[in-house]
């Protein structure tokens, strides 16, 4: 059974955005922003560090910046535009205004973010947290580090229940109809995000915390580790999907075409919910205490997450092609030179899309038995996330920005605007072929990630991989200096030129191509993927998992080695 | 019989099938050099 899919028309593109949703959207994009800023600054610093280029002022410690870098970074700034760029693409195309209630639900939400990222911040600037993003036992944060996370991940659930209001009250009041696609990827992501977050919750509520106060004397390392990680490979797909989300819905329109497939682009979102989460294993592949037969259980189930972004790619390829041909182009690459190139809203995430091939090939390595034994815990890892996240996911994200920011406001994406962000996307690009080029070489080489400034007493193979690591912080400032441009351009979008009907920015919402199969109904029983999605979780975690409580491991007192 | 063939140009998706045929054979290259690595460890 079909149904009519609700297409978005270019008036709806230019229709001028609800006020009170702007600033909701942009005060989630504003704090993203600054903990961009803020990672940028420890992110250089450490990277000048490693590179054996400064010595930190006695008061900071190295791993204090780490910690700084990866929270900020991973976890602040991707989760405040993730929510931001889905509560504005949900109030466009699900009814040009958000609810009341949902839009309180946003706010309230961005709030108990916003005290939980301040008082995380606190913690890690006083050295009460210096626990790396991934706070693994058994190092010891001040209790109210793990409080503060309490606040962002709380604060999200209410963000993501916002979503899936919106989005249930346009269904009861749109019988018969395909939700807008932008609004069915939406609540897939806030879908991912609440049953991952499940295991960060557990882990940090029943262990965390009663282990931080002093409460309890000890913690189950490898349980902990396990709930990290059941919600630690899901994150990236958090990440991921609202890029995809402008690959599969912005790009089409920016480009002047139509999206391929409807129902293909919302297939791989199904595909992302079954098989992004039960996948944690993949991390543990080097740890004891799990039989490796579910280790290779996980392992399965992580190369059937890779066929989503196969089918992607494939998508992608698809519309530059018919689009291309549809203005003329011949020939077997014809197509390419049709796509505009000068466009930051087409150019930045395009590059973020080609980075991800590199990116996603390391992925597969990393998740083969073998190979994750020789690059577990190498700067190879750290290459390979710096690709992913911090490349085809921020460009994207950029890319999104320069188009976001000045539609909420009603105002233009100026040519000289378009030039900086085009500029700030290649000293991106530039400064991570340094720095991911050689963490990646260097990790093959044996550097390990994680480790301040050592020559290791000068061996040899140490001494080999010293001018890798100047080569990533000679990368890492370039970097730094395409955060700063990032947030320049941020600060002059939100004061560009007010735009009227013709010259305001758009919000490119795509339709799909003419050739393109109807949207099959049965893809929106959302109550039959959480079912399935359930019991592949428990068929991959509850044989290992009740061998972990069943026969636990001695348990550790906390640490504090900083 | 020359319209025939400016439409079938302009449907084709040989241009997609040679991009992700080469993305795969990347994504394969990429894996057996580092098994290789592997291997020779």
């Amino acid at each position: 059974m079909t149904a009519t899919v609700m297409q978005a028309s270019a008036a709806d593109n230019k229709r001028p955005f609800d006020g009170k949703d702007a600033k909701l959207v942009l005060a989630h994009l504003l704090v993203a922003f600054t903990a961009l800023l803020l990672g940028g600054v420890a992110g250089v610093l450490q990277g000048l560090v490693r590179g054996g280029m400064i010595e930190l002022p006695s008061e900071i410690g190295y791993y204090q910046i780490l910690t700084a870098h990866g929270v900020l970074m991973a976890l602040i700034f991707t989760t405040f535009f993730i929510i931001g760029f889905l509560y504005a693409g949900v109030s466009k195309t699900m009814g040009g205004k958000l609810l009341g209630v949902v839009s309180r639900m946003g706010w309230a939400g961005y709030v108990l973010m916003t005290v939980g990222t301040i008082l995380g911040t606190i913690m890690i600037l006083a050295n009460e947290a210096t626990v790396l993003y991934t706070f693994y036992a058994p190092l010891k944060a001040n209790p109210f580090f793990y409080i503060a996370l309490v606040f962002v991940v709380v604060g999200s659930w209410i963000s993501g229940y916002g979503i899936f209001t919106q989005y249930r009250y346009w269904r009861r009041t749109h019988k018969g109809s395909v939700s807008p696609l932008f609004g069915f990827m939406a609540v897939a992501t806030m879908l991912v995000w609440q049953i991952a977050t499940i295991g960060v919750a557990i882990t940090v509520l029943f262990q965390f915390i009663p282990w931080s106060f002093g409460w309890v004397e000890k913690i189950n390392i490898m349980i902990s580790r396990t709930l990290f990680w059941y919600f630690g490979h899901p994150l990236v797909y958090f990440w991921l999907m609202p890029a995809y989300m402008c690959w599969y819905i912005c790009i089409p329109k920016i480009i002047g075409g139509k999206i391929f497939s409807d129902s293909m682009a919302r297939l791989s979102f199904v595909l992302f919910i079954l098989f992004s989460i039960p996948v944690g294993f993949h991390h543990q592949l080097m740890e004891p205490g799990i039989a490796p037969v579910w280790k290779y259980i996980q392992v399965v189930l992580t190369f059937m997450v890779v066929i989503p972004s196969l089918m992607t790619a494939f998508a992608m390829f698809a519309t530059f092609e018919q689009t291309g041909r549809a203005k003329g182009a011949r020939g077997l690459f014809g197509w390419l030179k049709t796509l505009p190139w000068g466009d930051v809203r087409f150019f930045a995430p395009f590059m973020g899309m080609l980075v991800f091939i590199p990116a996603g090939a390391g992925g597969i390595i990393n998740a083969s038995n073998q190979m994750n034994a020789m690059v577990h815990n190498t700067l190879w890892v750290t290459g390979h996330f710096h690709l992913t996240v911090a490349t085809t996911v921020a460009l994207t994200f950029f890319g999104v920005a320069y188009w976001l920011i000045p539609h909420v406001l009603g105002k233009q994406l100026t040519p000289r605007m378009n030039r900086l962000g085009i500029i700030q996307t290649i000293i991106w690009l530039i400064g991570m072929f340094f720095m991911s080029g050689s963490m990646h070489t260097v990790g093959l080489f044996g550097s390990p990630r994680r480790t301040a400034y050592t020559t290791y007493g000068d061996h040899p193979d140490a001494v080999f991989w010293m001018p890798y690591h100047v080569a990533m912080a000679i990368g890492g400032t370039i970097l730094f200096i395409g955060v700063i441009l990032m947030f320049c351009n941020m600060i002059a979008l939100m004061r560009a030129p007010k735009g009227d009907e013709k010259t305001a920015a758009e919000f490119p919402i795509g339709e799909t191509a003419d050739a393109a199969e109807p949207t099959p109904k049965w893809i929106e029983r959302w109550g039959v993927w959480v079912g399935v999605l359930v019991v592949l979780i428990l068929f991959a975690y509850t044989v290992p998992f009740g061998d972990m409580l069943v026969n636990p491991a001695p348990g550790s007192k906390p640490w504090v080695t900083w | 019989m020359s319209r025939d063939r400016s439409d079938k140009e302009k449907d084709t998706l040989k241009g997609t099938f040679t991009s992700v045929m080469l993305l795969g054979g990347f994504i394969a290259l990429s894996w057996l050099g580092v098994f290789i690595l592997f291997i020779n460890r």
